[in-house]
């Protein structure tokens, strides 16, 4: 039996069968599972949304959350969304690499370390007016200590005041970096304002050394200046003209001076 | 291996001839995936689905696998059965296959695998392989649960996710062991859970390679 | 004396084979042997013809150490009492409750309070490393039936003087637990780890606990004080920020926070010279420490960089900040953990010194990059005696066309 096993033709029957079976059931397996896995990576996506604009809890139905959000496609040189892509698919990464689409930072520009950035982005809105949305999610990244840190930020429909912010991937170091998301960090970020003025178009926000003061900073995390700085650099970027400024310059015209004292006022009696 | 029974070989790789312990093979996943319990778990889980079933297909036709190819017909059952369950992952626990990532497609190269295929399966029948593949996968998740165990429980207060000792962070009281987050930790840990076992089973200490002789005479040899 | 060696006379027997107390040999050894030469004789190759045996030896390094140790202490004090003298609070409790008995209040101009205020976090720090370390040497010693190993005693001070001054004391405990159980019992004890024992336990809670005690804040013991220390000041800011806070003086005599031990490099380089003159360290592995750092921090400063305040530091400033000079004369001349060949030290030394550069300035999470340069040092250190060995063999080879007969 051992001398017929080894002839070539036992060799190559067996090696033949044996491929046929394993692409079958492999192929099959990924092909079956395909739609659930686009699924979950799509409900991923949500409930990353959800957990940034601070309407996620555990055990909900996140289609039904996200009903209330609308995404959009960005242009963010001129601030305007485009239909040029579908949001669910628009793929930031791709977008980058592409010339059409993207383009080359470098030197003084690239502060949060990209060297490459698209020009369109997919921002989700909550509420249900799009038009005049309550909050504002942008997709942000940039690099940490160790690496690349992506998450969102939610900010309030004055296009200035900050609801919250989250990284879903990072490698910053456990207990140091990686303390951006804990909860308790995160929760400081709420109520904060990105832009010192009206009119000016550089935003203030920023992580402190140490505690921070006032309403543009947050307190740092000890021990991990460094990535500290990461976010700060990466929110200088995607809050400025280079990224989203244009986008939220809209939101910020569109609200006018007695209601952002009022939003003030309500949000400091809330903060009390 | 004559002797073997479906109890001795679901048994004895538990501690025995453990894989990890006794043989040293599949080190590097235990050290990357065991930072939470439930991530070993399914780690642990996967391992045994694919350690049985790669014994079972191999076992079930050994006497056809010519034995000039025999490896990588091995490595073919094997590679498909890990891109299966890396597949079912994505698709019923998604979650936990991103805490995975590339840890799952690893499993393919995981000696303890190959190993028993190779070094059991080709010799023994399905039922009896089967069982064996079970063993080793469940010896595996022992050392697994246990290096997760400690590294959840001292370096993030929890277990299974619940917290059980209130970190300093969220304002509790236990202070985090950073250290155990980090991959070299496992490393310790394995080192003195084999230290352990070797306590209990002092027939698996190796003999000394060599022996320093006393370059002096205590008055009183303790 | 005949008293005393009387009295070990008498309770010997207790010891022996069969006596009461047949477990706690080691004990016995450990105490006889510091009053006396020890009983044992040399019977294979070795023939040093010395009174000083390890004991005497590790004693002296451990008396070394005191300079290091008495000015930590006042200057733990004094940075603790300067800072409440701005107006921070102190640290309440029983260390204050000591403080207040035995001085007259926080003083910073006052010697007295000053190191009496440094003796209530330094003497818990050592008191808790000595008997929990102790513990553990003691458990493998009865346990392997070995000696009680004196390089405990000089791993203990060590350790104790390189932890910050506001650790907490289970954390001591924690460290010194595992410098050594895993840097040296479960190798077999002093003279078999490749690790220095302290190191490893220094390095051990560097990584568990990096918010408090990665070398990023400093350590004064004063409630709510938050400061850069030297090295990360000098990292963020730069050389200028650097030199309006301390000056160089400062740094060299010590009057800077920092670990207990590791500020005064004035204090450090005293007890250098003892243990060079003594011939117990080596100097081979201070001068190769000090040329490579030396040589490192002179390229970068010609390099030079816009965005890294790093590479702008100058030797003269390496050697002052951060644990750099305790490294260098306490840990990095450790015999056992070190290269043994005399050209292999320089080398080793001159890693250590290279590496702890590099870390310092170009690697951005440490601050500090001392102890991990003298452990990844310690790793090598078989490996380049290895390479001086196999050299010598060649070199007699050739010379005489014989291969030496093995010896061990």
């Amino acid at each position: 039996m051992a001398q017929s096993n080894n002839s070539i033709k036992k060799i190559l029957t067996v090696a033949f069968a044996l491929c046929i079976v394993c692409s079958v059931i492999v192929s099959t397996a990924a092909v079956a599972l395909r739609p659930m896995q686009l699924l979950n990576e799509e409900l991923d996506r949500k409930t990353n949304v959800l957990r940034v604009a601070g309407l996620y809890e555990r055990g909900i139905d996140v289609e039904a959350a996200f009903a209330e959000i609308t995404s959009r496609v960005v242009d963010m040189r001129t601030g305007e969304y485009t239909d040029q892509f579908d949001p669910d698919t628009f793929d930031h990464f791709q977008a980058a690499r592409d010339p059409a689409t993207g383009r080359v930072l470098s030197g003084e520009r690239d502060i949060a370390g990209l060297s490459r950035v698209e020009n369109y982005a997919t921002v989700y809105l909550v509420g249900d007016d799009p038009d005049n949305p309550e909050q504002l999610i942008l997709p942000i990244r940039g690099q940490g200590l160790w690496g690349l840190m992506r998450g969102y930020l939610a900010i309030e429909g004055d296009g200035n005041t900050i609801v919250g912010i989250t990284y879903y991937e990072h490698s910053e170091t456990p207990g140091l970096g990686a303390e951006v998301n804990n909860p308790r960090w995160q929760a400081q970020w709420e109520g904060k304002q990105i832009f010192s003025d009206e009119e000016s178009v550089t935003p203030a926000i920023r992580v402190a050394r140490g505690a921070g003061t006032g309403e543009h900073q947050v307190d740092g995390l000890s021990g991990a200046t460094l990535t500290a700085n990461g976010v700060t650099n990466m929110l200088q970027f995607w809050l400025s003209p280079e990224g989203f400024g244009e986008y939220l310059a809209k939101f910020r015209a569109g609200i006018d001076q007695d209601e952002a004292q009022e939003a003030d006022v309500e949000f400091e009696a809330e903060g009390a | 291996m004559a002797d073997a029974t479906p109890k001795s070989v679901l048994t004895a790789p538990l501690t025995k001839n453990n894989p990890i312990a006794l043989q040293v093979l599949g080190i590097c996943s235990a050290l990357a995936v065991t930072t939470s319990m439930s991530v070993s778990l399914v780690m642990t889980l996967a391992v045994i689905f694919v350690c049985a079933f790669s014994n079972l297909f191999v076992s079930l036709i050994r006497h056809h696998i010519p034995s000039a190819i025999r490896i990588i017909v091995q490595m073919t059952i094997i590679a498909s059965l890990v891109i299966v369950v890396d597949q079912v992952l994505k698709a019923f626990a998604y979650e936990m296959s991103k805490q995975l990532s590339v840890f799952v497609g690893l499993i393919i190269t995981n000696c303890i695998i190959m190993g028993r295929a190779e070094g059991f399966a080709m010799q023994n029948s399905p039922k009896l392989s089967f069982i064996d593949g079970v063993g080793n996968g469940l010896g595996y998740g022992l050392v697994l649960m246990f290096v997760g165990f400690v590294r959840e429980l001292f370096g993030s207060g929890s277990i299974f996710g619940f917290t059980v000792l209130h970190p300093v962070q969220d304002g509790g009281w236990y202070v985090p062991n950073g250290l155990l987050l980090l991959p070299p930790s496992a490393f310790f840990i394995i080192g003195l859970m084999i230290w352990i076992i070797r306590e209990a089973h002092p027939e698996q200490v190796e003999e000394n390679e060599f022996k320093m002789k006393h370059n002096t005479e205590p008055k009183e040899a303790v | 004396m005949m008293g005393i060696r009387q009295t070990l006379d008498n309770l010997e027997p207790h010891f022996h084979k069969g006596g009461k107390y047949e477990k706690m040999y080691p004990l016995y050894e450990a105490v006889d042997t510091i009053f006396y030469a020890p009983p044992s004789v040399a019977k294979t190759t070795a023939h040093v013809r010395d009174g000083i045996d390890l004991k005497r030896i590790m004693i002296t390094v451990w008396a070394c150490t005191f300079p290091a140790m008495f000015f930590g202490m006042w200057n733990a004090g004094w940075q603790s009492n300067m800072a409440i003298a701005e107006g921070y609070a102190s640290m309440a409790g029983w260390r204050e409750a000591i403080m207040m008995t035995l001085t007259a209040g926080h003083d910073p101009g006052s010697f007295w309070s000053n190191i009496v205020l440094g003796a209530t976090y330094f003497l818990p720090i050592y008191l808790v490393t000595f008997v929990v370390g102790g513990f553990w040497e003691v458990l493998f010693a009865v346990k392997r039936g070995h000696e009680v190993n004196e390089g405990f005693f000089v791993s203990s001070v060590l350790y104790a003087l390189i932890l910050p001054v506001d650790i907490p004391l289970w954390q001591v405990a924690l460290g010194i637990t595992f410098g050594i159980v895993i840097g040296k019992d479960i190798f077999g004890g002093t003279g078999k780890n490749f690790l220095n024992p302290a190191l490893t336990g220094r390095a051990f809670l560097y990584f568990a606990y990096p918010a408090q005690i990665s070398g990023d804040a400093v350590w004064v013991a004063a409630d709510g004080y938050t400061g850069a220390t030297a090295l990360s000041l000098a990292f963020q800011e730069g050389m200028a920020a650097l030199t309006a806070e301390f000056s160089w003086w400062d740094a060299f005599l010590g009057f800077m926070p920092g670990s207990i031990g590791e500020t005064s490099t004035l204090a450090i380089l005293i007890g250098a010279a003892v243990l060079l003159w003594t011939k117990i360290a080596s100097w081979r592995i201070m001068l190769g420490v000090f040329l490579g750092m030396v040589a490192t921090s002179a390229l970068f400063n010609l390099i030079g960089s816009d965005t890294n305040p790093m590479f702008a530091m100058p030797w003269y400033w390496h050697l002052v900040i951060g644990g750099f000079a305790f490294g260098m004369v306490f840990m990095a001349t450790d015999p056992v953990s070190a290269s043994m060949t005399n050209q292999g030290r320089l080398i080793f030394g001159a890693l250590i010194g290279v590496m702890t550069v590099l870390i310092r300035v170009v690697n951005p999470a440490f601050p500090e990059g001392i102890m991990l340069a003298i452990l990844f040092a310690n790793l090598f250190a078989p490996l380049i005696d290895h390479f001086f060995v196999q050299a010598n063999i060649k070199r007699r080879l050739q010379r005489t066309g014989v291969p030496a007969e093995e010896t061990a």
